[in-house]
């Protein structure tokens, strides 16, 4: 991984400039046989988390092309208006694929693409595409569905609890789709839910968890990017799900299973079609059966019979003989929003704005 | 209860951090200086007990770690603002984004791997006590430093001599020092000990409250330390029902949350806040009681001449 320099930026820039002036782009990029990828991370690569799995994806493409790859990384960026000089920056320095890595990556990646039409972009759940921006998403849903059920069946209280960031679609989804999990065990399951209203806040996350706990939920469930709702059900005496990656040495041994994010295909897919000359603008959402969402091992806590279910459910999913958002769904009023036999539109499920019955919370 | 017990003791250990941080900025501003980078130094005191945990040192060496990193990064501030006589808003904020780099970078090496917490007491028979034990007397030995570091500093600035000089360095530096007291010198103690304060308060956070490392991990209780000084007016005993108050609203606006109270989790978010806001606006509507608290000379750099 080689640092970028602002005067290598410079450099870059002004090759490019005179490469331009003289005609195409696309021949300079391949003159040196060596795919230049650019990567830039919402936040720094930590043990575990979001980024941690993205960097995974880095990790496949160095592995998988050795030398005939050269990686541009950069971490840390949040804010829009940062993002967009650093998308533009990776461009200009000649990388001829660019990912963006969060949801705030997306109108910067949007505002820069445009203007670099031979470059792709990959974008992880983002939501726009134009023609060089492609998507890339997980069915998160899939994996809560799953450790969903394997709350429903350990839990004694039938009481879940879910600790998210904002009350969003990509949360609230999952969310929902932790209790549809539960509820398909134990159909008097409900799901006590908390947003913290921030990405990140530790402290604030802990007392959420044991807010959660003295409610008497047994099980807790943190979409958040640290491990601290999974230590806290672990000092607590209460399973815990995690997030993104498998957070157990975190748990006292309490983690039941973590619904963890693989996005090596993502990353290595779309560095071959870009070194094969073949990349074209993609919306990627896959799930368990692409291997995209992975459970991490069960508890040993769990009874083998109970185990195996739960590894069925996932061949069951992965293979659409279930479906997580399949009728009949109730809102928190008893209103029918799918009916029995079908299941969630796509677009139902990308625009999740509503609590299904069982869930305790308001969502605005 | 239950209940009742989760949301005291969750607001106590909650505010713990605040009460920390805001009583050692609360000297400080008593003594005519305006340190903003609680922030940095709480992520310094944050970085060094954790790391001084996962290096194997025992807990009341980390937790002095922690507090002796944060008295460090006030050092600089010291020096820059009190000897250099750099603006003291300028040097407090980069006081707090240079502490939160740092602290950052120190912490790369940390990896997330995860540490004993620091435990709660056990007193023999006050904590088997069948009520009051859980209530009152099974928190960490932290929480109970910091209501006794209140105590000492209420006693320390209305009750002592050197307190009284600590103040009046506060309100006029310049006939302080005509008669004699050194101020700067007294200003440079000041700024160290709320150093040492913001880096215990970092501390707790590390090894106690939510034992990780995580860059950023304050996640802005620094500022909030700093608000509660102004709303509190200066005055010990309304930092510490501030961050009672704050603590007590977030641990209630998440029971709000988990109960399914019909109401959006963005509003009930906002709620310590502005609890917090109104509450001490409200108790400070006195303006005289208001310019009686206030150190006159706050911010503004001193020279002393001759």
């Amino acid at each position: 991984m080689n640092e970028l320099t602002r005067r290598g930026f410079l450099k870059y820039s002004g090759a490019l400039g005179a490469a331009l002036a003289t005609g195409g782009l696309s021949t300079i990029a391949r003159a040196d046989d060596v795919l230049k990828i650019g990567v830039v991370y919402v936040s720094p690569i930590a043990e575990i988390g979001w980024t941690k799995q993205h960097s995974l994806g880095v990790e496949a493409i160095k592995s998988e092309f050795g030398d005939k790859a050269k990686l541009t990384v950069i971490d840390n960026i949040f804010m829009p208006q940062d993002a967009e000089r650093v998308f533009r920056e990776l461009a200009s320095a000649g990388n001829q694929l660019i990912f963006g890595t969060s949801f705030s990556h997306g109108t910067p990646m949007q505002k820069v693409a445009p203007r670099f039409p031979k470059i792709a972009f990959e974008h992880c759940s983002g939501i726009v595409h134009l023609a060089n921006l492609g998507t890339f998403e997980a069915k998160y849903y899939e994996g809560t569905f799953v450790a969903g059920a394997a709350g429903g069946y350990m839990s004694k209280s039938g009481k879940i609890g879910f600790i998210g960031g904002f009350p969003i679609p990509d949360i609230v989804g999952p969310a929902n789709a932790l209790l549809l999990g539960a509820q398909s065990v134990n159909p008097n399951a409900t799901c006590n839910a908390i947003f913290l209203n921030s990405w990140f806040d530790p402290g604030k996350e802990k007392e959420a968890a044991k807010t959660l706990l003295s409610q008497g939920c047994d099980v807790i469930c943190s979409m958040t990017d640290t491990a601290t709702g999974v230590q806290v059900a672990g000092e607590g005496g209460a399973w815990s799900i995690g997030y993104a990656s498998d957070m157990s040495k975190f748990s006292s041994g309490k983690q039941l299973t973590s619904f963890v994010l693989d996005w090596t295909s993502d990353y290595v897919g779309a560095a071959k079609a870009v070194a094969a000359g073949t990349w074209k603008p993609e919306v990627r959402w896959d799930g368990l059966a692409a291997g995209v969402v992975k459970m991490a091992p069960y508890n040993d806590g769990i009874p083998a019979d109970v185990k195996a279910k739960l590894k069925q459910l996932e061949a069951d999913i992965g293979s659409g003989k279930v479906h997580p958002y399949a009728g009949e769904l109730k809102d928190q009023d008893g209103n029918v929003k799918v009916a029995a036999g079908s299941v969630l539109s796509d677009d139902g499920i990308r625009g999740m704005n509503w609590f299904v019955k069982g869930m305790i919370g308001k969502l605005s | 209860m239950e209940l009742f017990t989760a949301i005291f003791t969750g607001t106590i250990v909650a505010a713990t951090p605040l009460i920390f941080a805001a009583l050692g900025e609360l000297v400080v501003e008593k003594s005519g200086v305006l340190n903003l980078g609680i922030e940095g130094m709480m992520l310094m005191g944050a970085a060094l007990a954790f790391w001084a945990v996962t290096a194997g040192y025992s807990m009341p060496v980390a937790i002095l770690a922690g507090a002796l990193a944060g008295a460090a990064a006030s050092l600089l501030f010291g020096v820059l603002a009190l000897t250099f006589l750099t603006n003291q808003y300028a040097a407090g904020l980069a006081l707090a984004i240079f502490g939160s780099g740092v602290s950052a970078f120190i912490g790369r090496g940390f990896g997330s791997d995860p540490i004993e917490a620091l435990h709660g007491v056990n007193i023999a028979i006050l904590s088997g006590l069948p009520v009051l034990g859980p209530l009152l007397f099974r928190f960490d030995p932290l929480v109970y430093l910091a209501l006794a570091m209140f105590v000492a500093i209420s006693w320390f600035l209305y009750r002592t001599k050197a307190g009284l000089i600590l103040r009046t360095v506060g309100e006029s530096p310049q006939t302080s020092h005509a008669i004699g007291y050194p101020v700067i010198r007294i200003r440079y103690m000041a700024v160290l000990f709320g150093g040492l304060m913001a880096g215990l308060a970092g501390a707790y956070l590390s090894v106690a409250y939510t034992p990780l490392w995580v860059e950023n991990m304050t996640a802005g209780k620094g500022w909030i330390a700093l608000a509660l000084v102004v709303f509190a007016t200066w005055r010990p005993l309304r930092v510490l029902l501030g961050a009672w108050l704050f603590g007590g609203m977030t641990i209630l606006q998440l029971q709000g949350q988990a109960l399914g109270l019909q109401v959006p989790s963005e509003l009930l978010s906002a709620l310590p806040y502005l609890a917090t806001i109104v509450v001490l606006v409200l108790i400070s509507r006195n303006r005289q009681m208001l310019a009686l608290h206030f150190p006159a000379s706050l911010a503004k750099p001193f020279r002393p001449a001759g």
